[in-house]
């Protein structure tokens, strides 16, 4: 009995170590450094039995499945073993450093805590948009041991220049080598190829498959995919992996002679991915770039033509240039064209027959300029210069085409008008014609001599105040003189004896005696008949001597008057002897100066 | 007397050199009637020779511009056609026919130059000294001097006091309007002197930046734009257009008015 008891606690304390076994709980990942984009697997395992799995917050990556669960039961001697394991498969969205925390999971009422695990995202390929639902892996396809398979099958990308300038073309080929039969074969990543403008080469439909020998063995070669790559920039770029999976059928090892002897093969999934590739790409050098370098590169000639020389106004012209050649063609921008300013133009028609293949890009690009001459004259269409860098020689290249020199007539006037009174639609049209000529008035006159600021003009102008002058200074004698009043009155005497005597004065000179007193005596009277305003026929002595006394004339006066007249009554009749004639003409000039002054 | 005569002798003067201003000689005036006649007929292109003739001879008037720049229109010589409204303006600037015909010849030239606006007192100043010819200014200013002058004269010799106070303040009125005139015709002239204004006559100039062919292009002028030409070099010509742009083109392309 005591024996028994003391097996039994013996097999108690055999339990022991199996209940007391270390029960750890662990996290692990597939890789630690991902791409963004790519799938890993985060897997936490317990060996043993818990419950209550607390999965971590997997905050910056997406949960593509998870938790998946599986537990395993082993006995081994009646030894069994638990193990239990939460897998997630994961895909990073962002890149950078990122820590996993840990899963909790309780372990006979015990928490236990997984390590936290670093994971370092790095650029990949982009995040597939949407739930990316992954199919199932098929579960007969064993996964291919990569140390095994990574020499009989592999992809290189493979260019025909490591270094190129920019803007040189060069030929990618992804190239793959096998020793192994694919069954079935499914592109995972194509490359991007960014910082490339690239032309993908058209390869035949059913691949090509050839015996090349790699290092030192001999493979099934197919190239897979062929690019040409024209680099953007300058710098190292590089050529991102391509990645494919292959169904791959592997002799498997086999168990039994039966096996043996058919041949076993099994199907292997297997992943290949070329290792990434750099390109050198080298600036295009400054020296010599020519003004009108619009980034060409390769080698071309250009050929340029026009429908026609002689046109005219508003019809259309076309002006052809080709260029024809190998490099990025299908890359070059607008030509460089000398077109005149006035030339209506429109955006070229281009037209490309470019052929790609193995040796790059190459064919011809047309350019087709439609000109409208708006207006008559002589025009020049500038040659053509056109630039590209060589990248066999180093140096950049200019390429004359030929200069056309295009006449254009004067154009159906109408249509002229119509083209531009459109332009200038906001002017209101005022009448339909011009005004007509101006048929009279023509005031001719020689051109050049104006009038206005010439001597003439100036001397016509200063008439009026030269003019003005004089009369002013007339004036001012005038006044000068009438202020004077003896003189004036002395002066108008004489005049007035000098005009009544005027006659005797005459007969005075030709000695005619008789006359010259009737003279005397006409004038006397004349001057009395004036001055007394006394009708001639009224005159006599008793009138007169009545008049002037009347009026303050002295006596003495009055009497020499009367003496004078008598004289002269008396000389017609006798001659007179005591007094000369031109004592007496005095006499009488005085008698009436006298009177003159006196009234 | 003296005064009497030398007026006379004046107005003899005045009598006689007046006309000779103020008529061509009657042998003009009838190739002038017959080109009018040829236009009137239709025949557009020969009435323009005769003008144009008769410009070569030596004769101007604003009617002869004004008929030939007509005819030249109805040639369809825009361009033409401007320069000789442009030169009929500057002989008679108020003329109401000949600013219509240009305005609407001006309708026809490709380019359209929006001028720039003018101030208002510049606008008001450029109405009133182009109001009226220089010949009807300069004729203007001589009569009413000479009207001044009588009424002075009147004033001078007046007895009445009425009428030598009248005299007076017309003479002043008058001797002042004859010098406003003489003011305007001297701003008119003077501002045609410093306008020096051209025609482009080439139906397509490219106007450069500076005067030498490689200089570059800065804008495109065609025939019939009126330019002010601001400078001369070297058989180039600076131009400026009314909306103020600057550039250089060749002497050929263009007629200076």
């Amino acid at each position: 009995m005591k024996a028994r008891y003391l097996i039994f606690i013996v097999l108690l304390f055999a339990i022991r170590p199996v209940l007391a076994q270390d029960v750890k709980f662990t996290a692990s990942a597939s890789k630690t450094t991902v791409g963004t984009g790519e799938q890993f697997e985060v897997s936490f395992s317990l060996n043993g039995n818990g419950g209550q799995f607390d999965p971590p917050d997997f905050g910056n990556f997406q949960i593509l499945s998870g938790p998946n669960m599986s537990t395993s039961m082993e006995s081994i001697n009646g030894n069994t073993t638990v193990s239990s394991s939460y897998g997630f498969i994961l895909m990073p969205i962002k890149e950078g450093e990122y820590t996993i925390a840990p899963a909790s999971v309780v372990v006979n009422g015990r928490r236990l805590s997984t390590n936290p695990i670093k994971i370092k995202v790095v650029k990949g390929r982009p995040v597939p948009q949407g739930n990316q639902a992954q199919s199932g892996p098929d579960n007969s396809i064993a996964e291919g041991n990569t140390a095994d398979l990574s020499k009989s099958i592999f992809i290189k990308a493979i260019t025909d220049k490591n270094s190129v300038y920019q803007g040189q073309q060069l030929v990618l080929t992804f190239r793959l080598y096998t020793k192994v039969d694919i069954e079935q074969s499914q592109v995972d990543n194509v490359p991007d190829l960014n910082g490339f403008w690239n032309e993908d080469i058209k390869l035949p439909q059913q691949t090509q498959w050839r015996v090349e020998s790699y290092k030192g063995a001999r493979y099934n070669v197919a190239d897979i995919k062929k690019n040409i790559l024209f680099p953007e920039h300058a710098g190292n770029i590089t050529i991102d992996p391509m990645k494919m999976t292959f169904i791959l059928r592997v002799q498997a090892p086999s168990r039994d002679v039966f096996d043996q002897f058919f041949g076993t093969y099994k199907e292997v999934k297997y992943k290949v991915s070329s290792t990434p590739l750099v390109v050198h790409v080298r600036p295009l050098p400054d020296a010599g770039k020519p003004a009108g370098f619009t980034g060409a590169v390769g080698n071309f000639s250009v050929q340029s033509s026009v429908d026609k020389t002689e046109l005219k106004a508003n019809e259309a012209l076309n002006y052809k240039v080709k260029v024809s050649g190998s490099g990025n063609i299908k890359l070059l921008k607008t030509l460089n064209t000398g077109f005149p300013a006035d030339f209506e133009k429109y955006d070229p028609k281009i037209t490309d027959s470019v052929d790609e293949n193995e040796n790059g890009v190459s064919g011809t690009r047309i350019y087709n300029y439609l000109l409208i001459p708006r207006h008559q004259g002589d025009f020049d269409i500038g040659p053509l210069k056109f630039s590209y860098f060589n990248p066999a020689t180093g140096r950049y290249t200019t390429l004359n085409g030929k200069g056309f020199h295009i006449k254009v007539a004067k154009g159906l006037s109408e249509s002229n008008v119509t083209a531009f009174s459109a332009d200038k639609r906001d002017v209101k049209m005022l009448e339909k014609d011009i005004r007509y000529i101006k048929t009279s008035d023509a005031g001719l006159s020689k051109a050049g001599d104006q009038f206005f600021g010439s001597f003439g003009y100036y001397l016509i102008l200063l008439i009026g105040p030269v003019v003005c002058y004089g009369a002013y200074a007339y004036r001012n004698r005038l006044r000068k003189y009438n202020s004077d009043v003896v003189m004036v009155k002395s002066k108008r005497a004489g005049k007035v004896a000098a005009k009544h005597l005027a006659n005797a004065q005459k007969q005075l000179l030709a000695n005619n005696t008789k006359a010259f007193y009737e003279d005397i005596s006409k004038g006397l009277y004349g001057y009395l008949s004036d001055k007394l305003n006394i009708q001639y026929a009224h005159l006599d002595r008793e009138t007169i001597v009545s008049a002037l006394q009347a009026r303050p004339v002295g006596q003495l006066l009055t009497q020499q008057l009367l003496d004078t007249l008598d004289l002269c009554e008396m000389a017609r009749y006798a001659p007179v002897t005591h007094i000369s004639e031109k004592e007496v003409f005095e006499k009488a000039k005085g008698i009436i100066n006298d009177i003159e002054n006196e009234i | 007397m003296r005064f009497k005569r030398s007026l006379k002798i004046l107005l003899l003067f005045g009598w006689f050199l007046l006309p000779l201003f103020c008529f061509g000689d009657s042998q003009a005036g009838e190739r002038f009637l017959q080109a009018n006649a040829l236009y009137g007929k239709g025949q557009y292109s020969a009435a323009a020779k005769e003008y144009k003739k008769l410009m070569d001879d030596g004769y101007a008037s604003a009617a002869l511009y004004f008929n030939a720049g007509n005819a030249s229109y109805k040639n369809g010589d825009i361009a033409s056609a401007i320069l000789y409204y442009e030169k009929a303006r500057k002989l008679s600037p108020g003329d109401d026919d000949i600013n219509f015909n240009l305005k609407y010849a001006n309708l026809k030239t490709v380019d359209k130059v929006d001028a720039a606006p003018e101030f208002f007192l510049t606008r008001w100043w450029k109405g009133l000294i182009l109001s009226l010819s220089l010949k009807t200014l300069s004729m203007l200013s001589i009569i009413l001097v000479l009207a001044g002058s009588a009424a002075l004269i009147l004033y001078f010799f007046a007895e009445a006091v009425n009428i030598k106070k009248a005299a007076f303040y017309l003479a002043v009125a008058l001797y002042i309007c004859g010098l406003c005139a003489v003011f305007i015709a001297g701003s008119q002239s003077g501002y045609f002197a410093d306008h020096r204004q051209a025609i482009v006559f080439t139906s397509t100039v490219n106007v450069k930046s500076g005067p030498a062919e490689r200089a570059s292009t800065l804008f495109v002028l065609h025939d019939g734009t009126k330019v002010d030409i601001l400078d001369d070099n070297n058989g180039w010509v600076k131009i400026r257009l009314a909306n103020g742009n600057e550039g250089w083109i060749q002497q050929p392309d263009i007629k200076e008015m």
